[in-house]
């Protein structure tokens, strides 16, 4: 795995509600590395969220710093935030969040349009992505002539469109169905090792956590376990290799 | 973000929703069309002025006349001696020429002398000038041509001079239609005898045949002279002198003709703008100058007041309109404030949305002004319509500037109206925006 591509030291975001502080994020400490899928799991109110959203540059931290390549994003004023967002990170919401006037195709070039890429190069690359989600039938149509899969699909195109280095995933499988939700984790996931990008993925079902390669436990703002999955999956392979082996020795043994 | 990109989004935020555009765009129409409308009624007012004092002679020229009289003097309240400046002289003649805007300056001098064609005769108030400048003094010459650089013994007449039989009785004169002498190309009698054609004439005396090159139009200033090249006139004045010397002995009756100063000197500028500019600098050398623009500046100067409760009449609708789109891009932020968030994290700048709002309001304005300079050239033909029904100089007029400015104006108060809801939708946190359902 690579170096680590974003730092996170002892972040702290404080709500003010009246005289109450409510601490969403207390004191979070973490490092993602380059190329990995690393799950932020919790439950409702743990913080995972809010980190995300600290993470992405949409809120600031009320403590600490947070990295990305030699960056202080916690620093970065509303132009440079625009800025980073544009070039280095792309966005998978829960809700799709598509613009409802725009078709499939519009939709995913609009990144791209921001960043000044000439018509025929954004239509390409737009119409590429499109058909990596296999949607390249679907590219003049409307988000309301969608299903829900097929609309997160447009949004994931729109995400990864734009070849960014970091992709953050908010609850990205909430509105679909179990079926629709592993096809949904193996195209992203799919799409984000291709390049050899990072993706940061919220979620709250477990299960989800099968395509992290790190499952990073949050309980009320605070980091409860981070699980290696990577290491833990070859650890558990080798171990189920060698106790598969071990058994069936034991079992040959056994019945003999 | 690229300007095409730019403005095709903004025009399709425009056309989703058409009708509330359509509705502010109609406001920005009033707004325009009345301001031009109001604008155009002061014009076509002064244009009227303009017209009307055309009649009477150019407003391109200034009369200069020198100076040293009695004038009142505004400060104190009482006459004063003004102080006697360098002669209205050649050389004078050649400074105005110098001046910037002058196209032409003539010397002018002016005498009385008796003209005779045929039986009849006319007392005629006779102007000396430059003729090589007469063209461009702009003299109306009705038929035939104006003097020209290469004419000596040549006059050109006014419409309005008119001849008589001098052998008639004063009662019979005034009693009888004045006769109609064709002049025009003939060879007339000039003569500086009083008595000429009567009896009483000075029979040794020899007239000096003239040309009639030209008549000038019966109305305006000049319809009561006869033009003649200045050269002969001092000629003639010069043989009247002598004349009078040698019937009358002593002292000749016009002193003044004899000097090098000039009775006035006429000069012409390129522009009617540009005559009180030249008119004050010639005004600053010490001399008297007046022109026809001074009647025109003082008519405007009567009607200002009206066209200004016209102008404010059309600027008040163009204020309301502006807070009409202000009104309606801030309901465009309420509702696209989703969208705007959507488009924040996605990667447009803050410039983008701040000028794809600036966009859509500019294109409103322009919208709106595009058809408010339609609908004002239509208000402006009815309007002429009426006036010329009712014989009223209320008219009006739009000249192409009024038709770009007003466009450039509307689509300037789209961008002023636009400006603060496009501030406020930049402001938007992109968090909140998104979650916003």
């Amino acid at each position: 795995m690579g170096e680590n591509i974003i730092r996170i030291r002892n972040v702290k975001k404080i709500y003010q509600m009246g005289s109450e502080s409510i601490p969403a994020v207390n004191g979070i400490s973490l490092n993602i590395r380059q190329g990995e899928v690393c799950c932020l799991f919790g439950k409702s109110g743990s913080g995972k969220s809010t980190l995300l959203n600290l993470v992405a540059g949409l809120e600031k931290p009320t403590e600490g710093q947070i990295i990305f390549h030699k960056k202080h994003i916690e620093r970065m004023n509303e132009d440079q935030l625009a800025d980073f967002r544009q070039k280095y990170v792309g966005f998978v919401f829960q809700s799709y969040n598509l613009l409802p006037t725009l078709t499939a195709l519009e939709n995913v070039t609009l990144p791209l349009i921001f960043k000044s890429v000439p018509v025929k190069e954004r239509n390409e690359r737009a119409m590429e992505m499109l058909k990596a989600v296999g949607l390249e039938e679907r590219a003049t149509h409307k988000p309301q002539e969608m299903s829900g899969g097929q609309q997160q699909r447009v949004s994931i195109a729109r995400a990864f469109v734009n070849r960014p280095p970091v992709v953050f995933a908010d609850e990205p499988t909430g509105n679909l169905d179990t079926r629709t939700t592993y096809e949904m984790m193996d195209l992203i996931t799919g799409l984000a090792k291709q390049n050899n990008q990072t993706l940061v993925i919220v979620t709250h079902d477990l299960e989800l956590s099968e395509y992290a390669d790190r499952i990073v436990m949050l309980q009320d703002g605070r980091i409860e376990k981070i699980e290696d999955r990577r290491k833990g999956k070859e650890e558990t392979e080798t171990a189920a290799r060698e106790k598969g082996t071990a058994g069936k020795a034991e079992g040959e043994d056994g019945h003999d | 973000m690229n300007t095409k990109d730019l403005i095709s989004m903004a025009v399709r935020n425009l056309l989703k929703r058409k009708l509330r555009t359509v509705l502010t765009v109609l406001g920005v129409v009033i707004g325009t069309a009345s301001i031009v409308v109001m604008i155009s009624i002061g014009i076509g007012m002064n244009e009227s002025f303009a017209k009307q004092l055309e009649g009477w002679g150019s407003l391109q020229v200034i009369d200069v006349s020198p100076s040293g009289g009695m004038s009142y003097d505004e400060e104190s309240g009482r006459m004063k001696q003004e102080k006697k400046q360098d002669p209205l002289d050649a050389k004078a003649v050649e400074t105005f020429k110098q001046i910037e805007h002058v196209e032409a300056a003539s010397p002018v001098k002016t005498s009385y002398f008796m003209i005779g064609a045929g039986k009849y005769v006319a007392d005629a108030n006779i102007m000396g000038i430059d003729p090589a400048a007469m063209e461009a003094l702009g003299y109306k010459v009705e038929e035939g041509r104006a003097l020209t650089a290469e004419d000596s013994k040549a006059i050109v007449v006014g419409g309005g001079v008119e001849f008589y039989d001098p052998k008639l009785s004063w009662e019979m004169r005034y009693s009888s239609e004045p006769p109609q002498v064709e002049i025009l190309d003939k060879k007339v009698d000039v003569s500086y005898d009083w008595s000429y054609g009567t009896r009483y004439a000075d029979k040794k005396l020899k007239t000096t045949k003239m040309e009639v090159v030209g008549t000038l139009s019966a109305e305006g200033n000049d319809s009561y002279w006869v033009i003649m090249p200045i050269k002969e006139l001092e000629k003639l004045q010069k043989a009247r002198d002598d004349w009078e010397k040698s019937k009358y002995g002593g002292n000749s009756s016009s002193n003044r003709n004899q000097t090098k100063e000039f009775d006035e000197v006429r000069v012409k500028v390129d522009k009617m703008d540009n005559v009180q500019a030249v008119q004050q600098q010639i005004k600053d050398m010490g001399f008297r100058a007046s022109s026809l623009t001074d009647q025109l500046e003082a008519m405007k100067e009567t009607t200002k007041m009206l066209r200004i409760v016209l102008g404010a009449i059309g600027a008040i609708s163009m204020v309301v309109a502006a807070i009409s789109i202000t009104n309606t891009m801030v309901m465009a932020i309420y509702e696209r404030t989703r969208e705007i968030g959507i488009m924040k994290v996605i990667g447009a700048s803050l410039r983008d949305i701040k000028l794809l709002f600036l966009t859509e309001a500019a294109f409103i304005g322009l919208a709106g002004g595009l058809a408010g300079i339609v609908v004002s050239f239509g208000v402006s033909q009815i309007v002429n319509l009426v006036a010329m029904q009712q014989g009223s100089n209320m008219t009006s007029s739009i000249p192409v500037w009024l038709y770009a400015g007003a466009v450039a104006f509307a689509t300037g108060i789209g961008i002023l109206s636009g400006y603060l809801p496009a501030q406020r939708a930049m402001r938007l946190s992109a968090l909140t925006a998104i979650k916003t359902e």
